[in-house]
């Protein structure tokens, strides 16, 4: 029973970064119908700026550990923000009008580019992040040790989820994006700048994907500039399987899929660990082909 | 006419080309170059290259210079297939590389059809060797050598109850299988088995898993970047196991990603690291390479590439020839016996290296490797 429980605090918290790079994926399909493929690379671009702000700045020297990553988590959503909207206007906007097929292959060409531009900057080795910033304390639930680290990313993560979804259903920003998702056509008739909703999405999906980054970076001390690849294929089955183009299914995708897997691993065969967990994807498109909370709110956001 | 003196010229500058190229004895190089072995790949051409320099420096080889063809196989199969094919259409004489032992498969064919000789630096599944082929020859050991020393280190250790990890790569299962085979012959029960999936960054599922079995030792027949991340991710969930790794596990970066007091009291097999070669040849590379390049070489695999290199090249002068056949049957005649970085290199009629080679390491409370007795 105990490792049931170690399994499921596992399956969570892997589930917790599917849930935020998911987050991304949704979005943008929601308004665009648009898969943005970079967005896993994106997700690399916050955990490799994490590392070079983190080991040039040496932040938590100066303000403390807990502020100093409050404020590298800020800098990074700002900096991958950043990259998401140029990479909206540069590889995306110019081809709105053409085939979707046209913006799926530039979106392609986006995460190779950013992919191997990461590599040729930061050079092919792995990167560590330093071992001292971040707590090593285990904490005692219910007699299981469980690093605090893990807990306080589950937190983190179901933070900035509840966040979003504030701002989506509550924000007249917000409305605008719900309403730019439905149809882009009206929601211009009815004054919405549907320019700057895509622009928006391109900002907040991106600062979502930079911050899962910092934090496995932050957790797992170890980044590659092909991690991205794993990651986004991840969460991007976490997003269809939660319906894609709806965030709290992205949400709910994303925790699933991670308990799918820790308990697949667990008592079924880690070696079949992915066969079991695209199973699932595939059982669940079979029985709800929009996903599972596809349906309710099709085509929104 | 002048559209005739033209045609004439094209003409001979086609035909004095080919002239022109063979100037140079070109010798192809296989290495993941990008992908998620590149840092061996990048440090294979450094390598190499820095070799090649030294043996222009020294005259080149029958009168001519040597030039280094490289080919980037990706760390994949699928793209080192096409990078091969790519390679035999570059007037190269033989071939270096690759890195593993999967990718290396993929290409094999192709260079033996072409036919080239081919020397593999990281490549240790058994198969490789077993199929009889003419021009494949490699610098590496053999996984069951490996998983014999594997299998002799845990029983000398007085482990009862063994988990074995891989990761469903052609070398990892390999050695997996292999030294599972004869832990059974010594009365050591494996009281687990199962593959990872590489790339990964959270495996305490797996860990847990492991825990719930109670082995006295886990053997990880993996790659470093997983191997660091279990050790690092086993230390938080509090579970004092030890742990041997294979000789993929041997790279510093895997001190740098578990953290020194993770690491710590890790096992793993390799062939000697390069600052613990006792050969001087191996000590003025290592000097030179530090003075080139800032620091010495970390990876022992990349340093039998240069290995491979130096083997073509002391062919191609020993056949004074730069033909296949004859690379190949001076490389595998009995008696050649190359002064190479990592030792005297001779090759058996499978292409095979011959000697022992498997050392035991310990990584100590400084993140250092240290040679076990």
């Amino acid at each position: 029973m105990e490792e049931f429980f170690q399994q499921l605090t596992n399956g969570l918290a892997v589930g917790g970064i599917y849930a935020l790079i998911a987050l991304g994926y949704t979005m943008v399909y929601g308004v665009l119908k648009l898969i943005n493929f970079a967005h896993g690379d994106l997700f690399t671009l916050g955990a490799y700026l994490g590392f070079t702000l983190l080991t040039s700045f040496g932040l938590s020297d100066r303000v403390g550990p807990l502020l100093g990553v409050l404020i590298l988590a800020l800098m990074v959503m700002g900096l991958v923000a950043l990259v998401g909207m140029i990479l909206e206007r540069s590889a995306y906007k110019p081809l709105r009008q053409s085939p979707r097929l046209s913006a799926v292959v530039s979106a392609l060409g986006a995460s190779i580019f950013i992919q191997n531009s990461i590599m040729l900057v930061y050079g092919p080795n792995i990167q560590v992040y330093p071992h001292n910033i971040m707590p090593d304390t285990v904490i005692h639930l219910f007699g299981m040790p469980v690093p605090l680290m893990r807990i306080l990313i589950l937190v983190a993560s179901v933070v900035l989820m509840v966040a979003l979804y504030l701002f989506i259903q509550k924000t007249r920003t917000g409305t605008a994006i719900r309403a730019a998702a439905i149809d882009q056509g009206a929601a211009a008739l009815m004054g919405i700048n549907v320019d700057r909703v895509i622009m928006l999405v391109f900002l907040l999906g991106p600062a979502l994907g930079g911050s899962a980054g910092l934090m496995v970076g932050l957790y797992y001390g170890q980044v590659n500039f092909t991690m991205g690849w794993v990651y986004g294929l991840k969460a991007f089955t976490a997003a269809i399987l939660g319906g894609i183009g709806n965030i709290p299914g992205a949400m709910l995708g994303g925790l699933l899929l991670g308990l799918v897997e820790a308990l697949g691993a667990a008592y079924i065969s880690i070696a079949w660990k992915d066969a079991i967990a695209f199973g699932v994807l595939i059982f669940i498109l079979i029985v709800r082909p929009t996903g599972l909370l596809g349906e309710r709110v099709a085509d929104k956001i | 006419m002048l559209r005739k003196m033209m045609f004439a010229l094209v003409l001979l500058a086609l035909a004095v080309t080919p002239a022109l190229a063979a100037k140079t004895v070109k010798i192809g190089v296989m290495a993941p170059m990008t992908g998620s072995w590149a840092s061996e790949g990048q440090e294979m051409k450094q390598i190499i290259e820095l070799l090649a320099a030294e043996v222009n420096a020294a005259g080149g080889i029958l009168g001519k210079k040597v030039e280094v063809v490289m080919e980037d196989d990706g760390g994949d199969p699928r793209t080192a297939a096409l990078a091969a094919t790519r390679l035999t259409t570059r007037d190269v004489v033989a071939v270096v590389g690759n890195y593993g032992s999967s990718i290396t498969e993929a290409g094999q064919m192709i260079f033996d059809e072409e036919p080239l000789v081919q020397i593999a630096n990281g490549s240790t599944a058994v198969r490789l060797t077993e199929k009889g082929l003419k021009y494949f020859l490699r610098t590496s050991p053999r996984d069951d050598e490996q998983g014999r020393v594997a299998a002799q280190t845990l029983q000398a250790k007085g482990f009862k109850k063994v988990a074995v990890l891989h990761d469903n790569t052609s070398y990892a299962k390999g050695l997996a299988d292999e030294t599972m085979g004869l832990l059974k012959g010594m009365g050591i029960d494996v009281v687990f088995a199962d593959a990872l999936t590489p790339g990964e960054r959270d495996y305490s599922a797996i860990l847990t898993k492991m825990k719930g079995k109670g082995p006295d030792a886990v053997l990880f027949t993996g790659y470093y970047p997983e191997a660091g991340l279990l050790l690092k991710q086993k230390k938080q969930i509090g579970w004092n196991v030890p742990f041997i790794g294979g000789d993929a596990t041997n790279n510093p970066d895997l001190v740098k990603i578990a953290g020194k007091g993770a690491a710590e009291g890790f096992y793993f097999l390799s062939p000697p690291v390069p600052q613990d070669l006792p050969y001087p040849k191996a000590k003025k590379f290592v000097a030179d390479y530090s003075a080139k390049y800032g620091s010495a070489p970390g990876s022992i695999w990349a340093v039998l590439s240069g290995d491979g290199f130096l083997s073509i090249v002391e062919a191609i002068k020993g056949a004074e020839s730069t033909d296949t056949e004859k690379i190949a049957a001076f490389l595998k005649k009995k008696g050649t016996k190359i002064n190479g970085l990592t030792g005297p290199i001779a090759f058996n009629a499978k292409g095979d290296r011959v000697g022992e080679v498997y050392k035991v390491y310990k990584v100590d409370a400084s993140g250092a490797f240290v040679l076990q007795p």
